[in-house]
């Protein structure tokens, strides 16, 4: 065999062949790594990179300015709490749901596994705009959260006159429905009492359901989503809809790997009296730990990537309290004046946490025993 | 088969509680997954006056005007063509190249596959997104922003990574004799790569695109600093402008969203077998 081996045919071959992909791979995934460096120790400000305005080295002022600003550590500290409900939210649930269906605990796997990976398939600008809509103050949650609100004050008004020997327009229930509402209810009149008396006496001779609607309408209160633009949980949404978009992946990972277990073992373990939990933990955990490793080391590179979904569902905002690094990056480059190179300073921090990844995996492949096939 | 046997006594040994509890999760969070996208379709139907006073219930005067009106607003007509130029020349793209370099890192010999292999197994877990802003640099820097050729490089390097590791790694397990011999009978390596490692491909080459199909239509952050005429545009950045001034009208908006979710429903649909096994098969590798 050896002897129809042509070697330089074969070297020829062989670059023409790498060569295009690796060309493509070095122009988009190595030059702009190189770039970033290059430009965040630069004063780089935009407009032509050769024969335009002159720029040069600027020491590490980028870098100086960017570990000062209390926004930068704002938005790392969401990239993290992105990692943490991936690797503790994620991971653990879709560990779950996978082991429901490979214990056979649920019928239909096809099925649960169809529905629940669903929302991966669907671009995350849709996913995004569909979940602002869904949370803001205009949306399908706030129209339940009324509802509720609304019965339940209506029944409240009905307690109130039936306690107070039925309804009349006079001042004493007035008062009681106005004491009911506390005092939101109060800023809405000048003179309370008198001028709400004034109020249901105008309902006179019209059905008293008109009555109730007319005050539930008035005073019952309204949900409006203010936790949403409180600093300390106004990243909840967005953590959920990645809750909500990404479990699925991760179970279908987990039940995949699951099934290559072989059966036999756990059958044998079970012969011999091991309940439930020492399979658990003896066999399917042991087997599983390298995917659980590498599932968690992908949930920390996801987190570097959720741009769109950030963007499409609050930009950032309120008042910058949702960025996360992509973002950051993103405003510093293209909102007001560019600062292209604290910019790239940011794109290299990414690089080298995704570096720092790759390590991780390979370190993790050593101690766990590697890659599942 | 055998292990259907074995797992029937799994189940044997879980109780009635077990269950219910399992099934009681997985409904909750099944209907939590797709409850959200059935009321998305259904509020497409309504007008934005209806939706403001029903939201929860179906649509009572039924109305495809949303969906005329959105396709109109957002461009769809310019942006849907550039979609599947864009997610069928970039897969296409990316197989292509895999599977060339897959062949010969994979079956030709020489002393250079080790460190190129390794630099790309690196950019599996490296993101574009991270390089969004020296890669607007750079394609400015190239003269290319604004093209459709900036759009299809880009998309085909990210996708190169993995789609050399699954190519190699799969033209590995080809069965050296059948290039040998087929070099006994004269054939050079490009006629070897055309006869023999294409069509005996075709499982990585399925896997490879069902990785890449649903990325590239959904792709929005690349995309976004890559083109700014509504001409080289695709989908996601034309159902993106019902964010802002069109926010509040609903009906468009859910009309809009609806028109950029069908393709990828309809496409999970039809491979849900094959998107599936592809992920368990791609998603984990360093």
């Amino acid at each position: 065999m050896k002897r129809v081996r042509n070697y330089r045919e074969e070297t020829k071959a062989y670059w023409a062949m790498v060569l295009p992909g690796l060309l493509i791979y070095l122009v988009v995934m190595a030059f702009p790594i190189i770039l970033s460096a290059v430009l965040s120790v630069s004063d780089y400000s935009g407009g032509k990179m050769f024969r335009g305005e002159p720029w040069g080295y600027n020491g590490f002022q980028a870098y100086i300015s960017l570990f000062k600003d209390p926004w930068f550590w704002n938005a790392l500290k969401n990239n993290m709490y992105i990692v943490l409900v991936s690797v503790f939210g994620q991971l653990p649930l879709g560990f779950i749901f996978a082991y429901f269906i490979y214990a056979k605990l649920v019928k239909a796997p096809n099925f649960w596994q169809g529905i629940l990976y669903v929302p991966n398939i669907i671009s995350v600008i849709v996913v995004g705009l569909l979940w602002q809509t869904i949370f803001s103050p205009h949306g399908p949650i706030a129209e339940v959260m009324n509802t509720i609100n609304r019965n339940q004050f209506q029944s409240q008004l009905k307690a109130l006159f039936a306690s107070s020997g039925g309804y009349a327009p006079t001042k004493e229930i007035a008062a009681k429905i106005l004491q009911m509402v506390g005092p939101t209810g109060e800023a809405m009149f000048s003179d309370p009492v008198p001028e709400l008396a004034e109020l249901l006496a105008s309902y006179n001779g019209q059905p008293f359901q008109a009555v109730l609607d007319g005050l539930t309408n008035l005073f019952a209160p309204r949900w409006t989503p203010t936790f949403l633009s409180q600093n300390n949980v106004a990243m909840l949404p967005i953590l959920f809809v990645i809750l909500w978009m990404y479990t699925g992946m991760y179970m279908v990972l987990f039940l995949a790997n699951m099934q290559k277990i072989d059966s036999q073992i756990i059958e044998a373990a079970r012969i011999d009296g091991a309940s439930e939990g020492q399979v658990m933990r003896h066999i399917i955990l042991p087997s599983l730990s390298g995917t659980i490793v590498n599932s968690a080391i992908l949930a920390i590179s996801g987190s570097l990537s959720s741009f769109s979904l950030v963007y499409s569902m609050t930009g950032g905002g309120p008042s910058r309290v949702t960025e996360i690094l992509a973002i950051y990056m993103y405003n510093k480059a293209f909102l007001g004046r560019p600062n292209f190179p604290l910019a790239n300073a940011i794109s290299l921090i990414m690089v080298l946490i995704s570096f720092l990844l790759i390590v991780l995996t390979k370190v993790a492949e050593k101690r766990f025993g590697g890659r599942e096939e | 088969m055998e292990n259907r046997k074995h797992q029937a006594s799994v189940k044997k040994t879980t109780s009635f509680a077990g269950r219910f509890f399992a099934y009681l999760i997985m409904v909750i969070f099944a209907i939590m997954t797709v409850y959200p996208i059935f009321w998305l379709i259904m509020n497409s139907f309504k007008t934005t006056r209806e939706f403001q006073l029903n939201q929860i219930g179906f649509p009572k005067d039924f109305t495809l005007s949303n969906y005329v009106e959105a396709w109109k607003m957002g461009d769809f007509g310019l942006l849907f063509p550039n979609s599947l130029i864009y997610t069928g020349g970039a897969t296409i793209g990316i197989i292509f190249f895999s599977l060339l370099a897959g062949f010969a890192l994979g079956k030709l010999h020489s002393r250079a596959t080790k460190p190129i292999y390794g630099s790309f197994m690196i950019g599996i877990l490296l993101t574009t997104q991270t390089l969004m802003i020296p890669l607007f640099l750079e394609v400015n820097m190239l003269g290319i922003y604004n093209t459709r050729f900036a759009v299809l490089l880009v998309y085909i390097g990210s996708g190169l990574p993995l789609g050399i590791y699954l190519a190699t790694e799969y033209i590995r397990s080809i069965p050296t004799a059948l290039i040998e011999s087929a070099r006994i009978d004269g054939a050079g390596f490009f006629t070897i790569f055309k006869r023999i490692i294409v069509p005996m491909s075709k499982p990585v080459s399925t896997t490879i695109a069902i990785l890449n199909i649903s990325n590239i239509w959904n792709e929005f952050a690349i995309i976004n600093i890559l083109v700014s005429k509504t001409e080289l545009k695709s989908l996601p950045l034309g159902i993106y402008k019902f964010s802002g001034s069109l926010s509040t009208d609903y009906g468009k908006q859910f009309a809009a969203l609806t028109i950029g979710m069908v393709p990828m429903l309809v496409f999970y649909i039809i491979f849900r077998k094959q998107i599936t096994k592809g992920v368990a098969a791609g998603a984990i590798k360093g």
